[in-house]
């Protein structure tokens, strides 16, 4: 079969690492092509290089058999290579119309909005892929604007189209319905690359997978005779497996130490995210809240670390009221958090390791005196954090955005959990780090769980939620639409509850 | 279509680079200021050589300069400690005119009841505290609305300068003296209200430059070791970590603001106390102390050590430019040579968060 | 009839709005492709100085000199913001103190004064001048005569520009491409925008128009150069920008309104009106904050349009 993308021996560095060390991956026309690897395997670097973002160090590209060197995305544009990125490139105050034309190297002087929305609507027709064409960004739910992403590359004539971790944001059912998409797509004799770490979809999905670790290529193989198991290993090396975890000690539910009462809220935008929310978590509990993310998930964990003011509604730590929006009266009754940005939220990046280690204690008498800053004390208690969270990091002092994403979050971890926090709301604590990192932030939930902390661990990683949670709430448009023990959840129940459908008995 | 160079992020910072980008910048700018002279028909080792003598060149000229520089020590502190917070407070030069106005209605009011000590301290703390609220309003208005405070320090910049123009010309109001009926200017203070000048080595040291290591000591402990400083850094480094930790946002940025502005204040205060003993509304108009103050601020990378040193190099430039000021030595040369300054200091900048590298060309591919 | 008051003010609105607009507009297009200029004031003011100088020594029928002057002035500006332009989008500093070193370096006590010095601009008054026109000889029509019909050619260009603008901006596909890069610079290099070539066209034609309300001031407001002439207007450009939502159209009524109280002033002295000059001289910049305050808010930001990349330098292979 002919190849229509071909790579050899790409290499490309970044200041401090090798993110391609020589991959070699050869994808044939039409076909669905996986690249399989864990974060940092270096499967979107690649992608980069093939669509003209970034240069290749060293190695070739070849596109239809014919070595290609992209300056430019455009270049890559023109020899039909499009990309849909896992952060969309998408200009939120423009309409679906204006997004697709932008960029389209020969388009008329003069913008012809309806030419361009007739266009859209034939290829949304063609593909499934239904979006209103003059409606804008920011007003479409993140499934609809990955479809725009798609509309966008199918529009400039992409022959190879790239789709970077594309299920990241969908619900179950909105992601088999992309599968379907895809499949239309491979029918016509498009060749679609498809970038993810998820061994189920791309067993799901794919002609072949090309598996990726370190930045070197493992190998290639025919998805019609592998497994999940044998790819696992392949991603990273050694087999894993990752099953509900036992916990030794139960969780106490009849201490309740975090309770939500009617709580509502707003976006940055000032419209409702959270609607009356009602909650409880008891000692030593793990509740999952699963959802598609942008569903109110951030508002609900700054509004418990009072990050963020309350409209209605009230939140009550074992018995003591937190005041609304004030983050200090959250910390001080015992409410720890790892936010979802981990670097720019839960951390000051630039700040050194023990600066950052202290940033929520630093008032503490042990810590300061008469408002004057002891130094000493700072640095020790960061040796000692250092030490028993096992952080790697040169001394104390290396600004915390030098260290890897998994040193980073055990440094947040490090920080939270020594607080001896009675509540704890975790945030996707596992997304984007390597294996060993997730295994070791997983230990420590469960560690601080068996301790008697009641965790609010909010994931859209429903295997992580399914592997961790006692109980299990769902999110959709603000409000609490599902609950069930762990032990009764099925995937498919929650898939719909997520997309909003409503489940018969339950539901709330 | 690729360029010959390419930055490249560092990914530490060397601590060399903090004394090698303001002496490489100051350079690069002195080579960019010798290119408009050469364009404009002057010579650059003379101009040069003659703002050198008559700026740092024997006593006479170094007491000259640390005069000129001690405003400037001020107004660059003011700008630096609200710079380090991200706060462009470009309302220096206003905050200053408050300040003189403030100390120049305590010498008037309580010069001739209270022994001296007793007058420049009532003096300073009038003119700390009408700078600090002049700023303040700033502060209030970003962290109560978000208005952008580099455009409102600045338009009230002007709103000072036609409140000096009241106070002097437009009015007879306390500060201008009765007599000056035809050519209006402000009441002089009395002698007890001048602020003392120290000799150490045969030069002049004004009692306001020594007010100003002090106060430059403190900023330094301020940030460096307190609970306070620390805030202030982690605001400056994320807004959102700092809402994160329980850090109160809102009062830091007024209180910064505050104190920035008492420090514009207190030079203002300095200036009527140590050297003019009047409000002098077209006198300090034309310094534009305020201005000058973010390129001592900028050159000095924010520390507010480094602010005083940076302070007399420019101070020297500002006063040898007054000094020689005539037809080969126009008007404008020093204000030139400031932005230019502040041109280079700021891409020096880019040279502490990158490295310059060669782009290598990718091995030609052998179809 | 047209001396009433109302009449003298709504003309000198125009007349001393124009320059505002022209600065503005500018700065439209600088942010929109995402970079912040407030070196606005400095640009002015070499636009002016270069402009005073040529109308006074480029030789030739008036016109010429004063087209020259026009063009020159521009030049001056489009160089100053090519500096800009340098220090933003390649070296990528820091926007705000990169302006501010524009107009330190430019500004009254700087580089402009400098020239004025060097050249003896000050010292003969600028003769060859853009005056008032007398359109169809309908000046002397009651109340639209000195309003819309005598002001300055550059009046009548800024009209056609705000057309001619709005639709480039709202219209064409090099509008839709430059709104990109200003909101989302990443987006638009992902699609084959060159981010960088539209920072530095836009910057450059954003300093041009500076150049041009500059030469305004020299030409045709004040007859003799006087360093630090444009006093604060730049500035006052920068934040009519945001009050016109960084649309053409809004701002020009914007600037007609600041133009209004820049005029008061001396139009209510000459009529012996008994107000404070002070209080009037103070309403420009006191009123800039009052507007600010008013958009500022976070909510209205998002809701007006600000480009979203403002200020914020792009970098490619950030890691």
């Amino acid at each position: 079969m002919k190849s229509a993308v071909r790579m050899t021996g790409i290499v490309k560095r970044f200041p401090g690492v090798v993110a391609n060390d020589g991959v070699d991956v050869d994808i044939r026309a039409g076909e669905v092509h996986a690249l399989l690897g864990e974060n940092g395997a270096g499967k979107s670097t690649l992608s980069n290089i093939l669509t003209g973002l970034y240069r290749p160090d060293d190695g070739t590209v070849e596109i239809d058999g014919h070595p290609m060197q992209f300056s430019s995305p455009r270049d890559a544009l023109e020899a039909g290579i499009g990309m849909v990125h896992q952060h969309f490139r998408l200009v939120s105050t423009f309409t679906v119309a204006e997004n697709v034309v932008l960029g389209e190297p020969d388009s008329p002087f003069m913008m012809d909005a309806a030419r361009v929305a007739q266009q859209v609507k034939e290829l949304s027709d063609r593909y499934g892929l239904a979006v209103d064409p003059s409606a804008r960004i920011w007003q479409l739910s993140v499934g609809e604007q990955q479809r725009v992403e798609i509309i966008k590359v199918l529009y400039r004539g992409a022959k190879v189209l790239i789709l970077d971790e594309p299920t990241a944001v969908l619900t179950p059912i909105e992601a088999d319905a992309l599968f379907k998409t895809l499949r239309a797509m491979v029918a016509e004799g498009r060749t679609v690359i498809f970038i993810s770490h998820k061994l189920d979809e791309v067993i799901k999905v794919s002609d072949r997978v090309t598996v990726l670790r370190g930045g070197k290529t493992v190998g290639t193989v025919e998805t019609a005779s592998t497994n999940t198991r044998e790819l696992a290993s392949l991603m990273v090396g050694r087999s894993v497996e990752f099953n509900r975890i036992v916990r030794s000690n139960p969780a106490d539910v009849a201490h309740t130490v975090l309770t939500l009462d009617g709580v509502s809220a707003r976006d940055d935008r000032g419209r409702e995210a959270l609607h009356d929310i009602s909650l409880m978590v008891g000692r030593g509990e793990i509740v999952g809240v699963a959802g598609v993310a942008g569903n109110g998930q951030r508002e609900l964990a700054e509004v418990i670390s009072g990050m963020r003011p309350l409209s209605t509604g009230r939140i009550d730590v074992a018995g003591e009221s937190v005041q609304s929006g004030r983050a200090r009266s959250a910390i001080a009754k015992g409410i720890a958090h790892i936010p979802e940005d981990r670097l720019h939220t839960g951390l000051a990046s630039s700040h050194s390791v023990e600066d950052n280690l202290a940033l929520k204690n630093y008032r503490s008498s042990s810590l300061s005196k008469f408002r004057v800053l002891r130094r000493k004390a700072i640095r020790a208690q960061a040796a000692d954090l250092v030490r028993s969270y096992d952080v790697k990091t040169p001394d104390t002092v290396t600004p915390v955005r030098l260290l890897s994403g998994g040193n980073v979050q055990k440094v947040l971890l490090a920080r939270e959990f020594s607080s001896l926090p009675k509540v704890l709301i975790a945030a996707s604590p596992t997304r984007g780090l390597d294996v060993g990192a997730i295994e070791t932030v997983r230990a420590r939930l469960v560690e601080a769980a068996e301790r008697g902390v009641g965790i609010l661990l909010i994931s859209e990683d429903l295997d992580e939620i399914m592997s961790l949670a006692d109980r299990i709430v769902v999110m959709y448009e603000g409000r609490l639409v599902d609950e069930v023990a762990a032990e009764a959840a099925d995937r498919e129940r929650l898939g719909l509850t997520m997309g909003g459908s409503t489940v018969s008995g339950g539901a709330r | 279509m690729r360029s010959p160079i390419r930055f490249e992020r560092r990914l530490e910072q060397p601590k060399w680079l903090n004394w090698a980008i303001p002496v490489v910048s100051l350079i690069a700018a002195l080579v960019l200021g010798a290119i408009v002279l050469l364009a404009t028909g002057k010579n650059p080792l003379d101009v040069y050589g003659r703002i050198f003598e008559r700026g740092f060149a024997g006593t006479r000229a170094l007491s000259g300069s640390i005069k000129t520089a001690t405003p400037l020590a001020f107004t660059g502190l003011c700008a630096a400690i609200a710079f380090r917070m991200g706060l462009i407070n470009i309302g220096g030069e206003g905050q200053f005119y408050m300040g003189a106005v403030g100390a120049t209605w305590a010498g008037l009011a309580f010069g001739g009841d209270l022994p001296t000590g007793a007058v420049v301290i009532v003096m300073a703390l009038s003119g700390m505290v009408c700078g600090g609220l002049y700023a303040a309003i700033v502060g209030v208005l970003r962290a109560k609305f978000n208005t952008n405070e580099i455009i409102t320090s600045l338009m009230m910049n002007y709103l000072a300068a036609i409140f000096l123009n009241y106070l002097i010309y437009n009015s007879t109001s306390y500060w201008r003296d009765p007599e000056s009926r035809n050519f209006p200017a402000g009441k002089p203070i009395s002698d007890r209200a001048d602020w003392n000048f120290y000799e150490i080595g045969g030069i002049k040291i004004p009692l306001a430059f020594l007010i100003a290591i002090l106060a430059a000591a403190a900023i330094w402990v301020l940030y460096k070791r307190t609970r306070f400083g620390f805030e202030v850094g982690v605001i400056a480094d994320s807004p959102k970590a700092a809402r994160y930790a329980g850090i109160r946002t809102t009062s830091t940025i007024v209180i910064v603001l505050a104190l920035s502005g008492a420090l514009a204040g207190l030079g203002g205060a300095a200036d009527v106390g140590n050297f003019r003993g009047l409000l002098d509304s077209k006198g300090l108009q034309m310094s534009g102390y305020g201005y000058t103050g973010i390129v001592v601020a900028a050159l000095a990378r924010l520390n507010p050590i480094s602010t005083l040193v940076v302070a007399v190099l420019i101070g020297g430039l500002t006063n040898a430019g007054f000094a020689l000021q005539g037809p080969d030595f126009p008007s404008g040369l020093v204000g030139t040579l400031q932005g230019l300054i502040l041109f280079t200091a700021v891409a020096g900048e880019v040279l502490v968060k990158y490295r310059i590298r060669r782009n290598r060309r990718i091995a030609a591919v052998a179809a | 009839m047209n001396s009433n008051i109302f009449v003298i003010i709504a003309s000198s609105a125009i007349f001393y709005g124009t320059p505002l607009f022209f600065a503005a507009l500018g700065g439209i297009f600088t942010e929109r492709s995402g970079v912040l200029n407030l070196g606005v004031e400095g640009t002015m003011l070499l636009g002016g100085v270069t402009g005073a100088w040529a109308s006074q020594h480029v030789p030739g029928s008036a016109w010429f000199t004063v087209l020259a002057a026009i063009i020159i002035g521009m030049a001056a500006g489009a160089l100053t913001s090519t500096l800009l332009a340098f220090l933003c989008v390649t070296l990528r500093t820091n926007q705000t103190v990169a302006g501010l070193a524009i107009t330190i370096f430019a500004g009254g006590v700087g580089l402009s004064s400098y020239f004025a010095n060097v050249w003896k601009v000050a010292e003969a008054p600028v003769d060859r001048q853009v005056r008032r026109l007398d359109v169809l000889g309908w000046a002397d029509v009651p109340v639209l005569g000195p309003i819309l019909f005598n002001q300055t050619i550059l009046t009548y260009l800024s009209w056609v520009m705000v057309v001619l603008a709005s639709i480039y901006l709202f219209r064409t596909r090099f509008g839709l491409q430059l709104r990109a890069v200003g909101e989302s610079p990443q987006t638009a290099d992902a699609m084959g925008i060159n981010v960088v070539k539209y920072r530095y066209l836009h910057t450059i034609l954003g300093g041009a128009l500076a150049g041009l309300g500059g030469v305004y001031y020299s030409l045709a407001i004040v007859p003799t150069w006087v360093d630090g002439m444009t006093k604060g207007a730049g500035w006052i450009a920068i934040a009519l920008v945001i009050f016109g939502f960084w649309r053409p159209s809004i701002t020009l009524i914007g600037a007609y309104l600041f133009g209004a109280l820049q005029s008061l002033s001396s139009t209510l002295k000459a009529r012996n009106v008994q107000i404070s000059g002070d209080v009037l001289d103070a309403l420009p910049f006191f009123m800039t904050i009052v507007v600010l305050v008013l958009v500022s808010t976070r909510f209205a930001h998002r809701r007006l349009g600000a480009p979203a990349a403002l200020g914020v330098p792009y970098e490619r292979e950030e890691r």
